[in-house]
């Protein structure tokens, strides 16, 4: 089914209505979890826009190669222009975000957010395509929309999230773009963002503090080894709330014993073995925590799940029809 | 004539005070109903005599429900910026956001001077969050508001239909602080389209939350691991107010007064508008304070 081929404001109901329907039929059953294979892993990339994701990502590619793993590459950002990299599976083939834009007639983001709509009702066969070559796949990159809301708080995202961790060993990595979070009051903000991240997925963290090249992120480090020293360098640096500010950084030291943090320069490809290290770190953590939970709750939450998803798809398909809504005023 | 001095000093303390704004920054994330929230906003606002005007912030923007008193886009359009200098939707808007930045005191003071008195701008903002968190675009516009002696709040919305569990619930407050502590400013958390909401059972526990039956939850869902953390997160929801949310349902008048009573509250409207008042009496009742 091609969404491109059909224009005109009945065949969208009729295509809405389409998606919604594939959408239905993606079901990540009970009995994936007994498919599950410990191989690959998937790494999603996710970061604020500008922080260096997809050349991180590209770095990450050619390590692969270099060092024989075998890697497979996916696509989810429908806006960017050109990639250094070639992907296994790209949305851009699929969904064409400029005409999508102009046959939905949306801007810039309803775009980008309709083409990954578009793409997330096709993406139990993406997780199939990977399943059948499970054998001969050591780990599946993953990159997504430039700006990190369209994918970490929209209802495709957690779809597509949620259909790789239920049947993959699933890791979130967060890019951290180091030169912009020196000053400490961006750094917090950054670590609430991936705290954020933590809970809402409920996967394995990894942080990747990107551009290492150009400022080293010896200090991330040291603030996230010692609360002490950051609580200190937050009060030199401004003269914010210090209640609420002392709370946080006592809480965020709690969240940096929980996930792993690595310094990587996708420039200079520094950083790299340390983070497969942490990336094979965080899926044996997933085997035994995640995973293992995900079995107990299997047979719990199933309905749950079922009747969460239908929420979602429902969410879905009032946005198409909003969409609809739109066009039919104008 | 002593009198008519000191008449007259009050006359200038009240118009002084008389020369304040206020402002909302609308935010969150795309898709969490800010635009419909200005507009429903901007309908009540005319429904119960209240001034307000709207100001659009998002050079992405398309559509609009309301009737916009500024616009980002008669500066600068994000369309004009990808297809002049060949930008992605990203670095467009950051070009377009540094660019209202490079024109707050041309520009941005000019379209001010209309909005001076006493009069209440509502800031529809677009939704990408590493304007708040990674650059200080938005916090050196707000810098500014402030000088221009404008009260500013934050309003910050996320879609009521994402909170289905406590892990997501504590997900959307952090995310919450984290454009909370850039802006350094009064900040109200809005659960938007609660008209939406089909099964509504759930999100009072996010709305009144109750730190140790929230608690016990997030460790039943979260490995045991996280024990620690999801005990410092729920004292934090516990000890501060600001990072609670309150529900807004469009359809209901009384929903948007709520909330609008909330944010007043924030950004203490009302106050001066009373001090005006008694100033004015001062001047053109009593014969001074001598008789």
């Amino acid at each position: 089914m091609d969404p491109m081929e059909s224009s005109g404001e009945e065949n969208f109901e009729e295509e809405s209505h389409k998606l919604v329907d594939s959408l239905d039929k993606l079901r990540v059953d009970a009995s994936s979890s007994s498919n599950f294979k410990k191989k690959p892993i998937i790494i999603i990339v996710v970061g604020m826009a500008g922080s260096g994701k997809t050349s991180f990502l590209n770095r990450l590619i050619c390590h692969t190669f270099d060092s024989k793993s075998r890697g497979y590459v996916l696509n989810l950002d429908p806006a960017v222009m050109s990639l250094p990299f070639g992907a296994n599976i790209d949305i851009r083939d699929t969904v064409k975000y400029k005409e999508v834009m102009k046959q939905y007639n949306l801007g810039p983001n309803g775009g980008i957010l309709t083409s990954l709509n578009l793409f997330a009702t096709k993406f139990d066969e993406v997780v199939s395509v990977i399943e059948k070559r499970a054998d001969q796949l050591d780990y599946v990159l993953v990159d997504t929309p430039g700006q990190i809301e369209i994918f970490t708080w929209s209802a495709s995202g957690a779809i597509i999230t949620e259909a790789f961790a239920s049947t993959f060993p699933t890791i979130v990595t967060y890019v951290v773009d180091t030169p912009r979070s020196t000053s400490p009051i961006t750094f917090m903000s950054n670590m609430l963002y991936a705290c954020s991240i933590l809970y809402k997925t409920r996967l394995p963290l990894v942080l990747a503090f990107n551009k290492t090249d150009v400022a080293d992120h010896k200090f991330a480090l040291e603030w996230m080894d010692d609360f002490e020293v950051f609580q200190a360098a937050l009060q030199s640096d401004n003269t914010y709330t210090a209640t609420l500010a002392n709370s946080l950084s006592l809480a965020l030291f709690e969240f940096y014993r929980n996930i792993r943090s690595v310094g990587v320069s996708a420039i200079s490809g520094a950083g790299m073995d340390d983070f497969f290290k942490a990336i094979e770190a965080s899926a044996e953590e997933y085997m035994e925590t995640y995973k293992a939970d995900l079995d107990k709750r299997k047979a719990e939450k199933e309905q749950f799940e079922e009747e969460r998803r239908g929420k979602e798809m429902e969410k879905l398909r009032k946005d198409m029809e909003n969409i609809v809504c739109n066009l039919r005023t104008l | 004539m002593a009198s008519c001095d000191i008449l007259s000093v009050l006359f200038g303390l009240g118009v002084w005070l008389a020369t304040m704004g206020y402002a909302q920054l609308v935010i969150g994330p795309a898709g969490s109903g800010k635009s419909t929230y200005c507009s429903s906003l901007y309908e009540h606002c005319e429904t119960v005599g209240r001034t307000m005007h709207v100001v659009n912030l998002d050079p992405a923007a398309e559509i609009f429900n309301y009737p916009v008193a500024m616009d980002i886009r008669e500066l600068v359009s994000l369309e004009d910026v990808m297809e002049e200098l060949g930008l992605g939707p990203n670095g467009g808007l950051m070009y377009c956001m540094e660019y209202l930045e490079d024109s707050l005191h041309d520009w941005v003071d000019e379209e001010l001077e209309n909005y001076r008195d006493d009069d209440y701008l509502i800031f529809d903002c677009p939704g990408q969050i590493e304007l708040f968190t990674h650059v200080p675009v938005l916090k050196n516009f707000v810098a500014h508001l402030q000088q221009k002696n404008f009260n500013v709040c934050v309003v910050y919305l996320l879609d009521s239909q994402f909170i289905t569990d406590v892990t997501k619930f504590i997900s959307g407050c952090m995310s919450s602080l984290s454009a909370m502590i850039q802006l350094e400013l009064p900040h109200v958390n809005i659960l938007s389209k609660m008209d939406l909401l089909q099964d509504k059972s759930n999100i009072d526990d996010y709305l009144d939350p109750n730190p140790r039956t929230l608690l016990a939850e997030l460790n039943k869902r979260m490995s045991p691991r996280f024990a620690k953390l999801n005990k410092a997160l729920m004292e934090m929801v516990g000890e501060y107010a600001m990072v609670n949310f309150i529900p807004l349902d469009i359809r209901k008048e009384r929903s948007i007064q709520y909330v609008l009573s909330q944010i007043d509250f924030c950004i203490q409207f009302g106050e001066e508008a009373d001090v005006k008042i008694k100033d004015e009496d001062e001047d053109f009742g009593d014969d001074g304070p001598d008789s």
